[in-house]
């Protein structure tokens, strides 16, 4: 009964900031400065040159009317709702009309899971290994080497990093592409190779720049528990270290790392903008920034929309299982 | 702090560039891992085609979004800069952009008027073109594009052309009679390139006949032109063309000859450090807009790399653009002409153009872009007029020795091979611009109620006076280092200026809204010298209260001599001498009037590496300029030879 109420609320909980979050992605666009119908006209003209302004002003009136921009704000607000919550659908792409947003984020989303999925887990587990052993072992040469190194690199900007791995590894020792060219089709070697000699650079800056963090967090909490009493009573009573550090310390320190690797996977599905942009991935970071750049309002809508469904449902699912995995919380 | 992060990542490239010099640098003996070598020996290109045989082209749209897209008249479809319109997608009239004339392409004459009201014309196609499925080019197909463009509500672009074309009717396989809704006496500039391409890309009638137009992708085209699409990108960052094999039977076969390249790869590497990085490593062979200082590490990193010249200013000023600073003319200040010319006077223009690409630009006073096309009909033929020319009170603003005075200051910065006659002067740095006189700026302010407080413009209300400058962000390099640079100019004469970065989208409502004071938008743009298409967006009717998105005068200038000389500049033949006459006098009232700053030539940075492939244009082989996302690409396919 307990659980079936904590259930409830959780779940209006959810609903509710699903509604607030897509309701505000539906609003913010709107409200700045600019229009994808002019800024494709703008774009039309500066490439055209020659457009009368009454071929402009034509086709002007013609995308408000394609775009479905010519009603009420509060019309198209009603209208989005019943897409998005009925047909599960954002409606075409403004910037790349008339191609489904879906469409686009399907595209985009493989790539982009692929990635940060795997980047994100594997910094996740290096980084709490090194930060384990360094907290733990902090006195040993290697542990102090190799938290030397994550603390070395942790306020190194990605973008940073990023350009000195394309330097390296694509220009002065050209060993991968400069450009993101993907060979082949269709599940074999050949695709499957090419598609991993793509993703290396990217999943490695990535990597790199992640670990630190988690290095950094994983070994302060492990020094503060190495310092409590049970831990102390337990080395009193003669325990192997490993022991200790196994199931002494290791389970009292993961919880808060367990869950700030929930909330990162839920919040991959924002792609890694400016990783993204400097390899040319075609993840769903490259969407959102195409959407913003055009003011395409559909293509900003489906991306985000997705990202705050993420967040918002890993959230919920952290909520749930909780109190399985710390006993200090329970439902009631 | 979003500029100093970009400050910082520019320079960290730029350094990590240069750096990477000293330990011998990329060097030719790294061909990038885009790169493999066949059986035969021969370096392959990473989409499976022998590098010796494939053109790279830098693309410039980046990353298209649909990449299996091709119906051109479906708003949103894949941009045509990816090698659409350069290579499958020819125009009934091209642009000679050298001699500053339209030329014939599918089109083998040009309209000629059927009657005397000029609604009805009369043009032939070009026999002998076949589209690539072997299907011949007639007619038919012209009536067929027209009949469709008029039908389908869904084509933004075909909303205008049934307001500007009633009918085109094949009368037999090579003769097209075209009706008008209204009389124009120039259809060939509303329907053929005068700058960059035209929207009026005829369609295969067998293909298309069998399709609904409005949601048909046309996702394998046919070409008219000498290269066909051969493989694409699925991410949509490359686009592969290979020659026909009845390229005798494309336009350029039939107008020019063979192609040479047996393909064409088009091809996005992302950003500019990449796409230099790429040129040092002869991985690409055609570079689209880069800074001066990407080209000057290219130039010492890659001995095979080329700009428009072999010397100093090394860009081509001949973008049919010129950048300059736009003023709203309805806002309270700038209505004023005094205003704008005292704004223009505060500037030391030599300044601005070191500050905005280190000296490298064709100074500009007049309303019409400094081409070489028309700078020998307008800009030198009105010098003197300039030189005369004056205010009220008789003050004379032209500075004739603006050039010379640029190359003094450029010795002094020891810049090397500078112009020293004065027609290489003249030609390299313009026929000269106006005065730096803040003597006389003052005088202008004064009189119209500003007052100066501790070196401080005040407004007549007694407020200090700022401007804000709206520039683009990441895109046009060009203008947004003019908005900084002009910026500075009228912070040292005591205006409060201050730039305002936006994105593109932005950038351009705030123009057709009038959402802004000033800007560095790029107002004045030609390339022939009957200049109604372009000039036209000057006319009054257009004029819009702020708020509104402006379809033309986005500066929002009313002038009713101006309206009175584009309505006469509209009813003339482009080969009637009145047209040059109509328009010196419209030149003449943007120079007494300024609504906008006209300030420099465009320098377009557009290299190329002639490691694989010679014979690209240049000053010195300048059969056409580097303009490689324009239509007219193909012809120069033409003319480039494999390197030996």
């Amino acid at each position: 009964m307990k659980f079936g109420k904590f259930l409830l609320s959780r779940i209006a909980t959810f609903l509710l900031v699903i509604f607030i979050g897509v309701t505000t992605v539906f609003f913010v666009p709107r409200l700045m400065p600019n229009d994808p119908v002019e800024a494709m006209i703008g774009q039309m003209t500066s490439n055209a040159g020659s457009m009368s302004p009454e071929a402009v002003e034509q086709m002007r009136e013609s995308m408000n009317s394609l775009f479905g921009l010519d009603g009420s704000v509060m019309h198209q607000y009603l209208d989005f709702f019943k897409r998005v919550v009925i047909s599960h659908d954002f409606g075409p792409s403004l910037s790349a009309y008339p191609t489904p947003v879906m469409q686009m984020i399907a595209r985009a989303l493989p790539w982009t899971l692929g990635l940060m999925l795997t980047t994100t887990v594997l910094s996740w587990l290096i980084g709490n290994l090194i930060g384990l052993l360094a907290g733990f072992r902090k006195d040993k040469p290697l542990s102090k080497f190799l938290e030397g190194i994550a603390i070395l690199m942790y306020p190194i900007p990605y973008y940073i990093f990023a350009l000195l791995l394309i330097m390296f590894f694509c220009y002065l020792l050209p060993v991968f592409p400069l450009s993101f060219v993907v060979q082949g089709e269709g599940f074999n070697w050949v695709h499957i190779k090419s598609i991993l000699w793509n993703c290396f650079l990217p999943a490695l800056s990535l990597i790199l720049v992640g670990f630190g963090w988690w290095v950094i967090s994983m070994k302060t909490m492990v020094s503060n528990a190495n310092e409590e009493e049970y831990v102390k009573f337990a080395r009193l009573k003669g325990l192997h270290e490993g022991r200790i550090m196994r199931r002494y310390v290791m389970p009292n320190v993961m919880l808060p790392q367990v869950t700030n690797l929930a909330l990162q996977i839920g919040g991959i599905f924002n792609g890694a903008l400016v990783t993204e942009i400097l390899f040319g991935f075609p993840g769903l970071g490259s969407l959102i920034y195409q959407g913003i750049l055009q003011s395409d309002y559909n293509l900003i809508m489906g991306t985000i929309t997705i990202s705050v469904i993420s967040v918002a449902l890993t959230t919920f699912v952290i909520d749930l299982l909780y109190p399985f995995l710390d006993p200090r919380i329970r439902y009631s | 702090m979003r500029r100093k992060g970009k400050q910082i990542l520019a320079a960290a490239t730029a350094a990590a560039l240069l750096l990477s010099g000293c330990g011998g640098g990329a060097g030719e003996s790294k061909e990038g891992t885009s790169e493999q070598t066949a059986a035969s020996g021969d370096k392959m290109t990473d989409v499976g085609t022998p590098r010796k045989d494939t053109l790279i082209v830098d693309m410039l749209s980046g990353t298209q979004t649909d990449p299996d897209n091709f119906n051109p008249y479906m708003t949103g479809c894949v941009a045509m800069d990816c090698g659409l319109h350069q290579l499958l997608y020819p125009c009934l009239w091209e642009a000679d952009t050298m001699n500053g004339e339209q030329t014939c392409d599918l089109a083998a004459d040009f309209p000629e008027a059927m009657d005397d009201t000029n609604t009805k014309y009369r043009f032939h196609l070009r026999e002998g073109i076949t589209w690539s499925d072997g299907v011949e080019f007639t007619a038919e197909d012209v009536e067929f594009t027209s009949d469709i463009l008029s039908s389908t509500e869904e084509f933004s672009w075909g909303s205008w052309y049934k307001s500007f074309v009633k009918s085109m009717k094949a009368v037999d396989k090579y003769t097209v009679e075209m009706e008008l809704v209204e009389p124009n006496v120039k259809p060939q500039q509303k329907l053929g390139v005068i700058v960059f391409g035209n929207n009026f890309k005829v369609l295969p009638k067998h293909i298309w006949e069998k399709e609904d137009p409005a949601t048909f992708k046309y996702t394998d085209p046919l070409s008219l032109g000498p290269y066909t699409l051969s493989k694409r990108d699925a991410q949509g960052n490359w686009f592969l063309y290979e020659k026909r094999e009845d390229w005798d039977k494309s336009d350029v076969g039939v107008i020019d000859g063979e192609p040479k390249p047996q393909y064409v790869l088009f091809k996005y590497f992302g950003s500019e450090e990449k796409r230099v990085m790429a040129a040092v490593n002869n991985e690409i062979d055609i570079l689209q807009d880069i800074s001066p200082e990407s080209w000057d590490i290219l130039k010492e990193k890659n001995p095979n790399a080329k700009c428009w010249t072999e010397e100093f200013p090394y860009a081509i000023p001949d973008d049919p653009c010129e950048r300059g600073i736009s003023f709203n003319c309805s806002n309270e200040y700038y209505s004023n002409r005094d205003v704008r010319w005292a704004l223009t006077l505060s500037m030391d223009i030599k300044q601005v153009s070191m500050a905005t690409f280190g000296g490298k630009l064709k100074f500009s006073p007049l309303a019409v872009p400094p081409t070489t096309a028309l700078t020998d009909v307008y800009q030198k033929p009105m010098a003197e007029w300039l030189k005369t020319y004056a205010f009220e009170d008789g003050y004379k603003p032209f500075n004739e020795n603006t050039a010379k005075e640029m190359v003094e200051l450029l010795k002094t910065e020891g810049v090397e091979n500078l112009p020293t006659t004065d027609e290489e002067i003249t030609d390299i740095f313009g026929i000269g611009w106006w005065k730096y006189d803040t003597d006389k700026a003052a005088e202008l302010l004064q009189k119209n109620g500003f007052t100066q407080k501790d070196g401080q413009w005040m407004t007549p209300e007694g407020e200090p006076w700022e401007i804000i400058i709206l520039a683009p962000a990441d895109f046009e390099i060009e203008s947004m280092r003019l908005a900084f640079a002009v910026a500075d100019a009228w912070s040292k004469f005591g205006v409060k200026a201050e730039v305002k970065q936006q994105d593109s989208s932005t950038f351009w409502t705030s123009y057709a809204t009038g959402n802004y004071d000033t800007g560095a938008y790029w107002p004045f743009c030609g390339l022939i010298p009957d200049l109604t298409e372009n000039i036209q967006t000057w006319h009054e009717k257009y004029i819009l209260p702020n708020g509104e998105n402006a379809a033309g005068n986005k500066e929002r200038y009313a002038n009713e001599e101006l309206s009175a000389a584009i309505d006469k500049l509209q009813t003339l033949e482009p080969d009637d001498p009145e047209v040059n006459k109509t328009v010196e006098e419209m030149l003449k009232i943007f120079v007494d009037e300024m609504p906008a700053i006209p300030m420099f030539g465009t320098a377009k940075f557009v290299p190329v590496v002639e490691t694989y492939w010679t014979g690209f244009q240049d000053s010195e082989n300048p059969f056409e300029g580097p303009w490689w996302w324009w239509s007219q690409f193909r012809f120069y396919t033409t003319k480039i030879e494999a390197a030996k």
